[in-house]
C-alpha cells in the first residue's frame, strides 16, 4: 500500500536525508513537501488528496511545529492525520507540549545518520501496517 | 435656892438633856451618814482604780503592739520606755543595759539631729523629721519621727515620746522603682521605635522617635488622635482591630499602615498595638510601637525586582541555551549525513588517507554533539524549583549505571555497603553518580580497575565517596576541574562540564564536593547531599 507522507522541515538536508531512506528502501510512499507551518496549512487546504501521515519538525521559521499542530488539531477535517514530531530536542517539556497537543508519536534525531536511517525504517514500517482513519 | 429656881433649874436640866440628847441623836445620824458615804466613796474608788488598772493595761498592750517603735526618753535623752517594734528595730533592751539616743544617731545626721531636737524643745514637738539611725548590730536603717515633749503640772519639760516608722525597706522599693522608671524611659527615649500611649484613640504619651518621625512635638501630640495622623480610608482597618481588641478577642494585632505627618506627608510604618487591661479586663492603655519601613519597602521592592529581573535573565539564558543548542545540533547532523552520502556514493573515488579524513570528520562531530548536549544539561540544572522529589534507592540506580557507563571488563565497580535511599531528583541524581563513576572508568590506567562507592550518615547530610585506582588528580587542578570547560585530562571524549555540572547538582542539593587524589595511585570524591 502506498501512503501520501507530508514533511515539514525547514532543513534542506534534513528534507533530503528522509527522502533518500525512502528511495534506498523501495518504499513506494510519496513525499510533499513543506518548509514550515504555514506553507504546509496552505498544501492541506488546497490539495484534495490529504495525507495519510505528517512528519513534523518543531524548530521552524515563521509558524513553528507545535504552533502548526494546533492549528491542525482545531481543524475538524484534519485533526484525525496522525503526526509524527522528528526534533534534535529531548527536552521535557517539548516532548510534554506534544503530547498534549495531540501529536501520535515523537522521534529525536540521532546524529549518526545510520541510526537514522534505522529510525526512520522502523517509523514506516511501523505505520504502513496502522489503520488510519479518513474522514 | 428656892424651889422655884430649883424648879427652874431643873426644867433648865431637862431641856438640856433633851437638847444633848437631839444633838447626839443628829451627830450619830449624821456620822451614820458619813460612814454610809465614805463606804460609798470606797467603793466607787475602788471601781475608780480598776477602770484606770483596765485602761492602762489596755493601753499597755497597744503601746505594746504597736507596729511601729515607740521611745520615751527624759530630757537627757535616756531612754525610759521602748514597746517592742522599737527593741525589734534597735536592737538594745533596755532593761539589760542603759541607752541614749545619742547613741543611735548617724554620724553624718548628727547636725539634723541636733537641729530637731532644739524645735521639740522649743516648741514642744516635731514632725516628719527622716534620717539614718545605727541599731546595735552596727546597722543602719532609715527611719522617719514623729515626737512630743512631755511636761509636769507647772510645763516643766521631764521627757519626750517619739513615734519611730522604719522607712528603709520602703526607700529601699521607692528607689528600685525610680530605677527601673529611669531604665524604662532611658529605653523608651532612646529607642528607635516610635511610641505611643494612648487611651481610647487619643494620644496621651510619645517618645523622642515617634515625635521625629512625625515631627510634631509632644504638645501637639497629646491633642491628637491616632486617627488624626492616620489615613481616612486606612483607618477603618485599625479601627477594626481596636474593636477586637476592646472585645478581648484579641490583645495584640500588627498592621502597615501609613502616617500623616505635620507637613501632611505620609510614611509607612509597622505598627504592633497592645492592650494593657484593667483588672476586670477593661483597656487601660493602648501601647503603640511604630516602625518607620519606607526604606524595608523600597529596599524590597527592590529586591523583588532584581528576582524578577534574575528570573527572567534565568529564563532567557535557559531558552538562550536550550535553542542555541538544537540549532546547533541541526546542522551537525546534516553534515553527518552528507559524510554518510559521499562515502556511500563515491567510496571508490577516495584511497584510505580520504577515507580516515571523512572518519575522522564524523568523529569531531560526535565529540560537538557531546559538548552540546552537556552545554544543555548544564544549563537545565538550574533552580531548586525545578526539582522534582521522588525516593531514589541508590543501589539500583548504581546497578543501573553499570550498563549506561561503558565499564571495560577489566574494572570492577562496587559499593562498599549498602547505600541509602535518598529523596531527590531521580534525573539529576543519576546525572551525578554517571558523571563521577564515567570519569573514575575513564580515567582508568591501571591493570585491573577498582572504582568503589561509600557513603556515611552525617545527621542533616549524607556524605558518600567514589575511590578509584585511576591516574589521579595533581593538587593545583583540585579546583579547577569543577569549573566549565576545565578538563585536565586528555580523554577526547571529554567535554570539560561533567564536573562542573557535579557541582552545580551538589550545590542545589546544599551539599559540599571535595576530592583527595595522588598522581598514578588513585582518587576519591566525596559529596554531600543534605536529607
Amino acid at each position: 500500500m502506498s501512503l501520501n507522507f507530508l514533511l515539514i522541515d525547514d532543513d534542506e538536508i534534513e528534507r533530503l536525508k528522509f527522502a533518500r531512506v525512502l528511495q534506498k528502501n523501495n518504499y513506494p510512499h510519496k513525499i510533499i513537501e513543506a518548509k514550515n507551518g504555514e506553507e504546509a496549512l496552505d498544501i492541506l487546504a488546497q490539495k484534495e488528496q490529504q495525507p495519510d501521515l505528517i512528519f513534523l519538525d518543531l524548530n521552524m521559521p515563521k509558524m513553528n511545529g507545535l504552533e502548526f499542530l494546533k492549528e491542525l488539531k482545531s481543524n475538524t477535517d484534519l485533526r484525525y492525520i496522525p503526526v509524527i514530531i522528528l526534533s534534535t530536542s529531548n527536552n521535557h517539556q517539548d516532548l510534554k507540549e506534544a503530547y498534549k497537543t495531540g501529536a501520535a508519536g515523537y522521534i529525536v534525531k540521532p546524529l549518526k545518520y545510520e541510526d537514522y536511517i534505522h529510525k526512520i525504517k522502523c517509523l514506516i514500517e511501523y505505520w504502513s501496517v496502522n489503520e488510519l482513519f479518513k474522514v | 435656892m428656892s424651889n422655884v429656881d430649883i424648879e427652874i433649874f431643873k426644867r433648865a436640866l431637862q431641856r438640856e438633856k433633851i437638847a444633848r440628847k437631839q444633838a447626839e441623836k443628829i451627830l450619830e445620824d449624821k456620822s451614820k451618814e458619813l460612814y454610809l458615804l465614805t463606804q460609798e466613796l470606797k467603793k466607787t474608788n475602788q471601781k475608780l482604780e480598776d477602770l484606770v488598772g483596765k485602761k492602762e493595761s489596755t493601753l499597755q498592750g497597744v503601746f505594746d503592739n504597736l507596729v511601729d517603735a515607740y521611745v520615751l526618753i527624759d530630757v537627757s535623752g535616756n531612754v525610759l520606755e521602748m514597746n517592742h517594734a522599737a527593741k525589734k528595730l534597735f536592737g538594745y533592751d533596755i532593761t539589760k543595759e542603759k541607752l541614749n539616743v545619742i547613741k543611735l544617731v548617724y554620724k553624718e545626721d548628727y547636725q539634723y539631729a541636733i537641729q530637731s531636737f532644739q524645735q521639740l524643745v522649743t516648741k514642744g514637738s516635731f514632725s516628719g523629721y527622716k534620717s539614718r539611725v545605727y541599731t546595735k548590730n552596727n546597722g543602719v536603717r532609715n527611719v522617719h519621727i514623729n515626737a512630743s515633749l512631755i511636761k509636769n503640772k507647772k510645763g516643766k519639760p521631764i521627757g519626750a515620746q517619739g513615734i519611730i516608722t522604719d522607712i528603709t525597706e520602703k526607700l529601699e522599693q521607692t528607689r528600685i522603682f525610680e530605677e527601673q522608671k529611669q531604665q524604662l524611659s532611658t529605653i523608651v527615649d532612646n529607642s528607635s521605635l516610635g511610641i505611643a500611649l494612648t487611651q481610647s484613640g487619643k494620644i496621651v504619651q510619645t517618645n523622642k522617635a515617634l515625635q521625629n518621625l512625625l515631627e510634631y512635638p509632644q504638645e501637639e501630640l497629646l491633642q491628637k488622635e491616632i486617627k488624626d495622623i492616620s489615613l481616612k480610608n486606612e483607618y477603618a482597618v485599625s479601627e477594626n482591630h481596636m474593636e477586637k481588641m476592646n472585645a478581648g478577642l484579641i490583645d495584640n494585632f500588627s498592621i502597615n499602615k501609613q502616617y500623616v505627618k505635620k507637613n501632611n506627608s505620609t510614611f509607612w510604618a509597622k505598627t504592633n498595638v497592645a492592650a494593657v487591661r484593667n483588672p476586670d479586663g477593661s483597656i487601660k492603655y493602648q501601647v503603640a510601637l511604630i516602625e518607620d519601613i519606607t526604606e524595608q519597602l523600597e529596599s524590597e521592592k527592590q529586591k523583588e525586582k532584581l528576582l524578577e529581573d534574575l528570573e527572567r535573565t534565568n529564563q532567557d539564558l535557559k531558552d538562550y541555551a536550550h535553542i542555541v543548542s538544537h540549532d546547533l545540533k541541526s546542522p551537525l547532523r546534516s553534515i553527518y549525513a552528507l559524510v554518510n552520502w559521499i562515502k556511500e556514493d563515491y567510496s571508490s573515488a577516495f584511497d584510505k588517507i580520504g577515507l580516515n579524513h571523512l572518519a575522522m570528520i564524523e568523529k569531531t562531530l560526535e565529540k560537538m554533539e557531546t559538548l552540546i548536549n552537556d552545554i544543555l544539561s548544564y544549563s537545565s540544572v538550574n533552580n531548586k524549583e525545578e526539582l522534582q522529589s521522588s525516593k531514589i534507592d541508590l543501589n539500583t540506580l548504581v546497578d543501573d549505571l553499570k550498563n549506561i557507563v561503558l565499564i571495560p571488563e577489566n574494572t570492577i565497580v562496587s559499593t562498599k555497603k549498602k547505600l541509602p535511599v535518598i529523596n531527590g531528583d531521580s534525573t539529576r541524581i543519576q546525572q551525578l553518580f554517571q558523571n563521577l563513576i564515567g570519569n573514575a572508568v575513564i580515567y582508568m590506567d591501571k591493570e585491573n580497575g577498582v572504582v568503589e562507592i561509600d557513603y556515611e550518615d552525617k545527621k542533616t547530610h549524607y556524605q558518600f565517596s567514589i575511590k578509584d585506582n585511576g591516574i589521579g588528580i595533581k593538587k593545583e587542578y583540585h579546583e579547577k576541574i569543577f569549573k566549565m570547560f576545565e578538563s585536565v585530562g586528555d580523554n577526547e571524549n571529554s567535554s570539560g562540564i561533567g564536573l562542573a555540572i557535579v557541582k552545580k547538582i551538589v550545590t542545589l542539593y546544599e551539599g559540599d564536593i571535595w576530592l583527595d587524589s595522588t598522581p598514578g595511585i588513585g582518587t576519591t570524591f566525596y559529596f554531600t547531599l543534605k536529607k
